[in-house]
């Protein structure tokens, strides 16, 4: 609703108010329980909400009308083509852009239309690992994944440290604790900015098509990095990937977007298997 | 002239009082006297003090250097009634005859007489005592070897005094002053190189002694001094007031405050956009008329900074905008907020990046404090200028030039340093980790191995290229000169 008092240039769309939260749940729960194989159970709140959301860069329409619910612990692989607003999507949940219209809520908090502190304080719940690393080379791998620690969670330097060393180590570049980002290989930068994001313990971890800029024999240690994160950690993560046989793999449900609709969504067995969807079926078929 | 004949005639006349008792006669001869010494200053009554000479130090070049060994030459004449039996020369305090030897020289006429003596330092003096009374008429030469005039330099009078056989003590005349250099180090460098037959070959040279000569660079140097220590306190001080508005302007003109950012524009754009000869015009004669007087100096340093200022703010601005998106995201994924994104995050990668520009902006102001010389402010220009007046020679502009490269060649070699290790850790070079030569290898196979590793530098500074251009056109406008505009790398808006 906030959304729509901001945005009073152009054709923005009218959505509903967000619903209530008892409502809210007792819907997902009702409907996504043939969509995951994710284990929820009745009078859980889905920790992610996206409502009626609609994004538009100027006069281009990237989102519209997306709709979706993200459990704890769930997680959640986006596929889609090029353009088709996933992306956009994943940025708008940390408000590095601003919807347009429509409504996005974590752990029940609406998010749109906040200032400017509750923005900082939400994206701490909310990490994100970018397709290009964007980790920080003036800073070496351990002090990347020690400064948000510091700066925003204002953990002392021994625990930040601690931490950072434990990530890594997780990560398996516990011996580049102390290269800078330059030094290491595009594979190394991509764990290191997967250890900054955990470090932060964020309830919900973005990924940004994670590999797409990796040479090809260095897509799998990254791969494996988030595949060990989605068995183990219990994090809620919603990835949006091209890697098929890993989407399959660590996927509780699929959501396959088109446009800026999603246009199908599901179990991966399902999806991949028997999509509903022709253009579901036909961009899986060109891809696989 | 007229001044030495009266001085002579008046003791002349009590001379001649006390030997002749008419009074007439007396009168007379006085006036013959007048007469001849009017025709022949030489023969006097009394002792006179014809010359006093200082031979120049061994090595010293032409002149006389203070508290160092040298030769003192004088040479008086016995008035015509007399008899000398000794004479005493005194310096001033400072100078010395402690080690001194004396040789004594009669002439009578073009006759050497030989008369002996024996001379008796005590400081500041040197007191002869002749074996025999030097007979009237005479020429005394007295050469003092390993004396030394005061330490301090300046204008220096032999004087004294001298007992005839009769035992009366009679004054002797001041000599003419005799010139003594100041005795420091660089005087003794100047007089070296005076006495040098290269450095004569080298001024004979029109072109190397008007502009090279040896002596007046040395000499320059000394003098430059204190202005080149202008020229640096000015820049150094002005530096980190502008540096710190720079930044401030840089911040403004990226406001999201229309107002702000007009405001930055004007005063960047003001700066900029006129000449800093000018800036210092309106300042330095501007203030005064409306009574605001200030330092010199100090007025000095506030112009610099002020005009420096608004092209750091530039290059601070550029470098901002250079840094990628991603990083804002990145930081901001992790909560930070604006002000902990800017300074943890966004300026230590700008300062890695502008500190070639800046360093060359630096360059800049250091050399542009010569235009300060045009009011007044006692910085190298003005030195040198004066020098250059009163010398007629421009040597000491060179040697001007000299201190502004001694500052300005190993910064602009540091730009250097810094850019290329700023491309090589923006290529992902970075510090190689140190490969050890394997144990029992060959001295001939890591050296090998360091070839390789060399020819691996040179082809990885190729493909560096790309990195270093964009530094390259991100500092050129700088380099080449401070006013021309930063072009489209750092105005692109
Ligand atoms: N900042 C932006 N300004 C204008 N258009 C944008 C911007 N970001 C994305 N877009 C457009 O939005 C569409 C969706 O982009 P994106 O979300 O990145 O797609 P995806 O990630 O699925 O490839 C694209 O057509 C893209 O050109
Ligand atoms: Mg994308």
């Amino acid at each position: 609703m906030a959304s729509k008092h901001r945005h009073s240039h152009g054709d923005v769309p009218v959505v509903p108010d967000a619903l209530s939260a008892e409502e809210a749940a007792n819907l997902a729960f009702a409907s996504d329980q043939t969509l995951t194989k994710h284990h929820f159970t009745e009078g859980e709140h889905p920790i992610v909400r996206i409502e009626h959301l609609n994004k538009s860069f100027d006069e281009t329409k990237v989102l519209r009308d997306v709709n979706l619910d993200v459990w704890p612990g769930e997680v959640v692989v986006v596929l889609g083509p090029s353009g088709s607003g996933k992306s956009t999507m994943l940025r708008c949940i940390n408000l590095l852009e601003t919807p347009t219209a429509g409504h996005i809520l974590i752990e029940d908090q609406e998010i749109t239309g906040q200032s400017k502190t509750d923005v900082n304080k939400l994206r701490r719940e909310v990490g994100m690992v970018f397709q290009s690393f964007n980790l920080f080379p003036h800073l070496t791998a351990k002090q990347n994944v020690m400064i948000g620690q510091t700066k925003v969670l204002k953990r002392s330097k021994e625990d930040a440290e601690a931490e950072a060393m434990k990530q890594l180590t997780a990560v398996g570049l516990a011996d580049r604790a102390d290269f800078k980002p330059p030094q290491l290989s595009g594979g190394q930068q991509q764990r290191v900015a997967i250890a900054r994001a955990v470090a932060m313990h964020p309830n919900v971890l973005l990924f940004d098509e994670p590999t797409s800029a990796l040479d090809p024999e260095l897509v799998r240690g990254v791969l494996d990095v988030i595949r060990d994160l989605a068995e183990n950690s219990g994090m809620t993560m919603i990835v949006v990937t091209h890697e098929m046989d890993f989407a399959r793999e660590v996927a509780d449900r699929v959501v396959f977007m088109e446009d800026g609709v999603v246009v199908e969504q599901g179990v991966p067995e399902k999806v991949f298997d028997h999509p509903e969807n022709a253009r579901t079926a036909e961009f899986l078929g060109s891809i696989g | 002239m007229s001044h030495m004949h009266e001085n002579a005639m008046t003791r002349g006349e009590s001379h001649h009082t006390r030997c002749v008792p008419a009074l007439a006669l007396a009168l007379s001869v006085a006036l013959v006297l007048v007469a001849t010494l009017a025709l022949l200053p030489v023969s006097a009554l009394a002792m006179t003090t014809n010359k006093a000479t200082a031979r120049p130090n061994e090595d010293g070049g032409s002149g006389v250097i203070g508290a160092m060994d040298t030769r003192l030459t004088w040479e008086g004449t016995v008035g015509d009634d007399e008899e000398v039996s000794s004479i005493t020369l005194s310096l001033p305090e400072g100078a010395t005859f402690d080690h001194a030897s004396t040789r004594i020289t009669v002439l009578d006429g073009l006759n050497r007489t030989s008369i002996d003596g024996t001379a008796t330092s005590s400081g500041n003096s040197v007191d002869v005592q002749f074996s025999e009374g030097i007979p009237a008429g005479s020429l005394v030469r007295l050469e003092i070897t390993n004396m030394q005039f005061p330490a301090d330099g300046g204008d220096y009078v032999v004087s004294g005094g001298y007992t005839t056989a009769d035992g009366q003590s009679h004054v002797l005349d001041d000599s003419a002053a005799i010139t003594v250099i100041a005795n420091t180090p660089l005087q003794a460098a100047v007089s070296w190189l005076d006495a040098q037959p290269w450095v004569a070959a080298w001024n004979s040279n029109p072109f190397l002694g008007m502009f090279f000569k040896p002596q007046l660079l040395l000499t320059s140097f000394a003098s430059l001094f204190p202005g080149w220590l202008v020229c640096l306190g000015i820049v150094l001080a002005c530096y980190p007031f502008a540096i710190v508005l720079g930044l401030a302007f840089a911040m403004l003109k990226t406001s999201r405050h229309k107002v702000l950012r007009a405001i930055a524009i004007c005063y960047i754009n003001l700066l900029r956009g006129t000449p800093l000869f000018l800036q210092i015009y309106i300042m330095f004669f501007g203030l005064p008329m409306v009574g605001i007087n200030i330092d010199n100096n100090v007025l000095g340093v506030i112009v610099m900074a002020v005009n420096s200022s608004a092209y750091l703010a530039e290059i601070f601005r550029a470098g901002i905008q250079s840094i990628p998106q991603g990083q804002y995201e990145a930081a901001a994924s992790l909560g930070m907020n604006g002000f902990q994104t800017m300074t943890s995050i966004i300026l230590p990668q700008t300062v890695r990046r502008v500190i070639p520009t800046v360093t060359s902006d630096f360059i800049t102001s250091y050399k542009d404090t010569s235009l300060l010389s045009s009011v007044g402010v006692m910085e190298l220009m003005m030195f040198s200028k004066n020098l250059t007046t009163t010398t007629g020679n421009i040597t000491p502009y060179m040697a001007a030039a000299i201190y502004y490269l001694i500052v300005t060649l190993p910064l602009i070699k540091v730009v250097g340093i810094i850019e290329n290790n700023i491309a090589r850790s923006e290529r992902g070079g970075g510090p190689r980790p140190k490969r050890r030569a394997v144990a029992g290898a060959s001295q001939q196979a890591s050296k090998a191995e360091e070839e390789l590793t060399a020819s691996a530098e040179v082809s990885h500074v190729e493909a560096a290229k790309p990195a270093a251009d964009v530094f390259a056109a991100l500092s050129a406008p700088f380099v080449s000169h401070p006013t021309v505009d930063l072009g489209g790398v750092a105005d692109g808006e």
